[in-house]
């Protein structure tokens, strides 16, 4: 693999990667915050992603017109994402215009305007987003899922935040949050593609200079708890012919030693085209056109889940082959050959996940953000070729559970009522209409 | 590479070889960009093998590009070019089923596909070290492919379910299929490329085999390899895999001839949403036409980023939408130029159809300035190369411009056309597409009930 990722650091004390390809004339940008919807307000959910977004809308010299106009002008990309641990600002730019584009950049984390005409627009804005997850089923069922799945923790919050606490969002608390949030020693850069190590120190230099140099909060964020049983929630929306699927329970953190053995059995049981899920679900019976689970992780245990959207038909005989899969998975563990196989793909594998720069920056920003070990990304072949059978089945024995899980279904309700009335060994059934999100 | 380095692998690859559909020929070699070529290759039997030797990652893109879609699809049994992409991946003469995508994934590999009007196309994403595997893999189901009862009724099944997600639950969808069922009344881009519900319950073992045998053979495909392999290695490896395989009569693709549309078209109907949508579709020249990246530009000055004309006037300055996007279809012949509104919950279709039609007319009136032509090219330059960082990216841009273009050079002379474009062809051009007698409107407001 060509190149490798240089770090160094800012005058401000912000961290920097770049990984250096000049294979095509194009630079791609990540400016990381450690900060997230976990430090939104109780009352003021979307804070956050509220705050990101405005850092967009304007500086004291520019107006949110101007801004967009010399993003777009100067050919580049700018987007912002807002998760539980952390904001993304992702852009690309082509390669020629990338000292202003940094410039730009600058002035708009450095120097926000906070215009209180911009402030309501993405308020605005942000209801009419919320308003329209209806209309998505799939993502209807990931914003109810995780509600429902971690009630009361932070990382059940919506990012978005809801209709009631994006209105009570001020100006103040923007302000508020920029100003605890947005400094220069919780800052990461990155940059993969058309440029010198030379040329981006010269560039920072004087970029970014103007974040605060005060030290940042600490994450307070506790292990979410698990309610017990398996409790079933129906999201109610007329007219479909499909269900969405989302049944999960707690799955790993960040520095959890037992990630490397889950990622081998969640490969094996939803990760991969021929995994359990899909062979079963949709090869043997036709019953989805998709079926897979997902290992997340963050600074606490964050999520497993597996996902299906079978007919309305076939929602309870799907939901409960899979419960059945999963209590296999417990019980019994993986075979010796489904673990060779699960370790040939992801070490064959791997080389995708640094195949162009802007993923081996990814990888490289994701160990600072996250404070992995140096080691997490850059020596995974031998980690995962180090893992054992056994080793995999205790860990999902000790980190999945078939007893406490969540069960989101966004479906017809009436369509799947009498169905549900048969599923067996479920502590509560509750259904809430698709609009109250 | 030089053209005698090229010439002389070929010579000495086609001296081992006797049967005259293993024997390759050299037809072109390209730069492609600045610091890369790619040399085009033609198998005897008439596969055509593009290579594009890139060592900056070990990895390497196989593209299989067919040259059937859903336009090939017999009125009756439409889907049946999207269901036999999903039939690809089953059962062949010397693999059981599930053993492709089982053997593929142990290597490291991913694979998939897509099926669209014009084209099918199969890729695997494999480390350099895998290239003869994925060279037989290939090979292999282009020409021995097993079609049983149990696996076609059971991959209905699943593309039934693919439709219910992607269409019947899915409002946009649903309005795209009838978009094009409105404009196009004739010509098979009238019909959906995953098949109507009825045909796809219908299709029998014998529609599969026979679609099979009529389109998938190697004088009806192009192979495209990008990333790090040795180009002898790899014709080798292709030669002797595919060698045997015998070019089949393809049929003359003869589509019904649609008529002009002389008068706008409109539909309205009602979906469970939350809020109206509006979605417009005018007449639009193919991808290969000369006006295709006039209409392109003027389709940017209209939707590309937040400071263009409509994003400001829908979604900022009057704050009807929550979504406004253009496209032009990039079809090998006529298709439409699509403009999809999401309006904000209170706001109407009509409301929107104003404000587009003004700029619309506008765009026609007015000479688009330099500044905003320069923003609009910067940003068409920008999405140019974002689709070459990959070498699955690449893989792709040189096969759907080979298929649709006949020719991969003409990636670049687009980027070319992007670049030269003048203010009064973009004024040319919207003048001569953005016409309301050109066009179907279709609204949809929140509700249940089918059409009004």
């Amino acid at each position: 693999m060509k190149g490798s990722c240089i770090a160094f650091r800012t005058r401000g004390g912000s961290s920097v990667f770049l990984e250096e390809n000049h294979t095509l004339p194009l630079v791609d940008l990540q400016l990381t915050l450690r900060t997230g919807s976990v430090y939104d307000p109780k009352g003021l959910e979307g804070l956050t992603r509220i705050t990101a977004s405005m850092i967009r809308m304007g500086t004291k010299r520019l107006c949110a017109t101007a801004v967009q106009e010399a993003i777009d002008r100067l050919g580049a990309q700018l987007y912002v994402l807002c998760a539980p641990s952390y904001v993304h600002f992702t852009a690309s730019v082509v390669e020629r215009n990338l000292k202003p584009f940094l410039s730009l950049l600058d002035e708009l984390v450095c120097r926000p305007a906070w215009r209180p005409a911009d402030l309501d627009f993405v308020k605005r804005q942000t209801i009419a987003d919320i308003v329209e997850i209806r209309d998505n089923d799939q993502m209807l069922a990931v914003r109810h899922f995780r509600r429902f799945a971690l009630a009361g923790h932070p990382y059940g919050r919506s990012v978005l935040g809801t209709i009631a606490s994006v209105k009570a969002i001020r100006r103040k608390d923007v302000i508020r949050l920029y100003g605890e949030h947005y400094l220069a020693r919780n800052l990461i850069i990155g940059a993969a593609g058309a440029v010198s190590e030379a040329l981006l120190r010269e560039l920072l230099d004087s970029s970014f200079n103007r974040l605060s140099g005060a030290k940042p909060p600490t994450e307070k964020v506790v292990a979410p708890r698990f309610a017990t049983g398996r409790r079933v929630l129906v999201v109610d929306k007329p007219a479909r012919s499909q269900t969405q699927i989302l049944i999960g329970a707690l799955g790993t953190s960040a520095r959890d030693a037992d990630y490397f053995p889950l990622l081998v059995g969640n490969t094996i049981f939803g990760g991969t085209f021929t995994a359990r899920l899909m062979r079963e679900i949709r090869s043997k019976r036709g019953w989805s056109y998709g079926a897979s689970s997902r290992l997340a992780f963050d600074r606490q245990r964050d999520l497993w889940s597996m996902w299906a959207f079978p007919a309305a038909q076939d929602a309870l005989a799907c939901t409960e082959l899979q419960l059945a899969l999963l209590e296999k998975l417990i019980d019994q563990g993986i075979t010796r050959n489904e673990l060779a196989f699960a370790k040939d793909y992801l070490i064959k594998s791997h080389a995708f996940e640094i195949d162009t720069a802007a993923k081996r920056l990814g990888l490289a920003m994701e160990t600072e953000l996250f404070r992995l070990a140096s080691d997490f990304h850059s020596r995974f072949v031998e980690k995962i070729r180090a893992v054992t059978r056994d080793q995999v089945n205790q860990a999902l024995k000790k980190r999945l559970s078939k007893r406490n899980l969540a069960i989101v279904i966004v479906a017809t309700y009436e369509d799947i009522r009498k169905q549900l009335e048969s599923f067996s060994g479920v502590t509560s059934i509750s259904v809430v209409p698709f609009d109250e999100i | 590479m030089s053209d005698s380095t090229a010439t002389e692998i070929v010579r000495r690859l086609n001296r081992a070889v006797r049967s005259k559909s293993a024997r390759l020929r050299l037809a072109s070699r390209v730069p492609f960009g600045e610091r890369l070529q790619v040399c085009r290759y033609i198998l005897g039997n008439g596969l055509k093998v593009m290579l594009l030797v890139d060592h900056s990652a070990p990895v390497v893109s196989y593209h299989t590009w067919f040259r059937v879609g859903s336009r090939n699809d017999r009125p009756g049994k439409t889907g049946l070019a999207h269901l036999f992409e999903h039939l690809m991946f089953n059962e062949t003469k010397n693999l059981p089923a599930g053993v492709f995508d089982r053997t593929l994934e142990a290597a490291g590999g991913e694979s998939n596909a897509a099926t669209w009007v014009d084209w099918t196309y199969y890729y695997a994403n494999i480390p350099a070290s895998e290239l003869a595997l994925i060279v037989s893999l290939e090979a292999d189901r282009m020409a021995n492919l097993v079609l049983r009862s149990a696996q076609v009724e059971s991959e209905k099944q699943v593309v039934a379910n693919e439709r219910r997600y992607r269409v019947e639950d899915d409002v946009e969808g649903t309005v795209s299929e009838l978009l094009y069922a409105t404009a196009f009344k004739r010509h098979p881009y009238g019909q959906p490329t995953v098949g109507w519900m009825a045909d796809i319950e219908g299709f029998s073992v014998k529609d599969c085999r026979n679609f099979y045998r009529t389109y998938y053979s190697p004088n009806n495909a192009t192979l495209i390899l990008a990333g790090d392999f040795d180009q002898q290695t790899a014709l080798g490896l292709i030669q002797e895999h595919y060698g045997r395989q015998k070019a089949a009569r393809i049929p003359r693709y003869r589509p019904a001839v649609e008529a002009g549309q002389r008068s706008e078209r409109r539909l309205a109907i009602r979906r469970s949403t939350p809020s109206q949508r509006l979605l417009l579709g005018f007449r639009a020249p193919a991808f290969s036409d000369s006006d295709y990246p006039a209409l392109v530009v003027a389709n940017e000055i209209l939707f590309g980023g937040r400071s263009s004309r409509l994003y400001r006037r829908l979604i900022r300055d009057n704050e009807l939408a929550v979504d406004a996007r253009g496209s032009v279809a990039p079809f090998c012949e006529p298709g439409l130029l699509e403009i999809w509104v999401v309006l904000r919950q209170g706001k109407t279709a009509p409301q929107a159809l104003r404000v587009v039609d003004r700029e619309l007319e506008r765009l026609c009136a007015e000479s688009v300035g330099k500044r905003e032509l320069e923003k609009v090219i910067n940003r068409l330059d920008l999405a140019f190369l974002q689709g070459l960082e990959s070498a699955s990216g690449k893989a792709e841009r040189i096969g759907f411009y080979e298929t649709v273009m006949g020719d991969a050079r003409s990636l670049f002379a687009r980027r070319q056309a992007f670049s030269a474009m003048r203010p009064e062809e973009v004024q040319r051009v919207a003048r001569r597409y953005f016409r309301k007698k050109n066009r179907t409107v279709i609204t949809v407001e929140p509700g249940d009930g089918e059409l009004a």
